[in-house]
């Protein structure tokens, strides 16, 4: 299946849902669930819950983050939200606030 | 057997043209047309008539709605007004087009039903579908009758059909009593005096108000 | 592992809502779009929007610059340019826009109101009453 790559200068309000990847570099409102891998890109901004396998963050989202395997904040991602994942990394220079939960 | 008929570019009818062959237009025709063959209006035709056929091939202006039993094909300088209905429609990206478009099987209406409506009109076409014995109303004018390209002026009266010389003609009516066979008939006719007897009289329209000149021969 | 965030540049510029994608929602934006899932809600796209044949969209509204269609759409379609509903396409709606296009074997129902003049003669000219 291809990806579903939501471009930098679209904006979706609603909900996503899909089985397989997810790239987003413009501006998602609602919700995105994911089964595979999820990667917020520089310059994306999500205001949604996040559900997804991996997820890679170098964008901006506000909201919650479920992840069924590891979570990566990139340098530059500013994350506002809670995040439930198997693993997380927070490079030096991304900005998070809430709570992380690793029990899977 | 069809065969191809031909309304010339520079003929005028008005009424209605009914028939089995295929015909192709390249003049100006205002009425009805239902052929059950393949209807081809030409690059320079212009038609004000719904127009219903097997298929139909459009590259040449439209007002009216299309219906087909097997397929509509709007070409590259189609411009067309009304519906467009049938099982299967392709449209050139050159062609221009306003109205209702539906394709699938439910869309083709069968030609000949469309008849009656047609009749309806009045004043215009006296026969209405069926061969009829003309009555022919009308007549004299020299208007169009139906396909009847050219002539009927001149026939005025007396067989029309048949030949006109021309090209054109049209239609495959019996009238020209050819083989073309019973079908409709539509051609011309002159109605009007004499004629009709022996081919099934061609329908010949009423015309009342200013009838035109119609015909105008192809030169 | 998480995908690092640089992309092949053969997907820059691509923006694709997957097969395995479902949009319910507004979509809006520039660029080209691809819509290979399901989208159920209006798109206001200033771009070239593409609904491959597996794809599908069921709006009220959908605004772009051009639309080619293989899958299903239903919905008003308002398009500067090109609307082109390819073999296989399902439509239904309404169409306005530049020019129209509809190969055989494409389904469609629905008005396109493009824009053009008859000639002179037919414009007051009428078909004969009763029509169909």
């Amino acid at each position: 299946m291809a990806s579903t790559i939501i471009g930098a200068g679209i904006t979706i309000e609603g909900e996503i849902t899909t089985d397989d990847e997810v790239v987003v570099q413009g501006t998602v409102r609602g919700k995105l669930t994911a089964k595979d891998a999820v990667t917020i890109e520089s310059g994306a901004v999500v205001e949604a819950d996040i559900v997804g396998g991996p997820l890679a963050v170098a964008g901006s989202v506000t909201g919650n983050i479920h992840s069924s395997d590891r979570v990566d904040l990139q340098p530059g991602a500013r994350v506002v939200g809670n995040v439930k994942a198997t693993r997380i990394t927070i490079a030096d220079g991304a900005q998070f606030k809430g709570n992380v939960d690793m029990d899977v | 057997m069809a065969e191809t008929n031909i309304i010339g570019r520079s003929s005028h009818i008005r009424g209605r043209i009914t028939g089995t062959a295929d015909l192709e237009i390249a003049g100006l025709v205002e009425g009805t047309v239902e052929i059950s063959g393949e209807l081809v209006v030409a690059a320079e035709g212009r038609i004000a008539a719904n127009l219903n056929a097997r298929r139909l091939v459009v590259r040449g202006a439209v007002k009216g709605d299309l219906s087909a039993t097997e397929a509509i094909v709007l070409e590259e300088g189609a411009r067309v007004v009304g519906d467009v209905r049938a099982p299967r429609i392709a449209i050139a990206p050159g062609a221009l087009l306003r109205g209702y478009v539906q394709t699938g099987q439910q869309a083709a209406a069968a030609p000949r039903a469309k008849a009656q409506p047609a009749a309806a009109a009045a004043p215009r076409t006296t026969n209405n579908v069926r061969p009829t014995a003309a009555a022919a109303p009308a007549r004299p004018a020299p208007a169009a009758s139906t396909a009847a390209t050219a002539r009927p002026a001149a026939a005025q009266a007396a067989a029309p059909s048949r030949s006109t010389p021309a090209r054109t003609a049209p239609a495959p009516a019996p009238v020209s009593s050819n083989h073309t066979g019973p079908a409709r008939t539509t051609s011309g006719n002159a109605g009007g005096g004499g004629a009709k007897a022996g081919p099934p009289a061609p329908t010949v329209p009423v015309l009342k108000k200013g009838a035109r000149g119609t015909l105008q021969k192809r030169r | 592992m998480a995908r690092s965030t640089t992309r092949p540049s053969s997907d820059l510029g691509q923006a694709r809502i997957g097969s395995g994608a479902r949009v319910h929602g507004r979509i809006a934006g520039d660029g080209d779009l691809t819509i290979e899932g399901r989208v159920e809600g209006d798109i206001f796209l200033r771009g070239e929007l593409t609904v491959d044949a597996s794809g599908s969209v069921e709006a009220e509204t959908v605004e772009a610059d051009e639309i080619t269609v293989s899958g299903t759409l239903q919905g008003e379609l308002r398009v500067k340019g090109a609307v082109r509903a390819l073999s296989g396409a399902r439509v239904r709606g309404n169409v306005q826009g530049g020019s129209f296009a509809l190969e055989d074997g494409a389904e469609f129902s629905g008005r396109v109101e493009l824009d053009f003049e008859l000639p002179a003669e037919l414009e007051e000219a009428q078909p004969a009453r009763g029509r169909r």
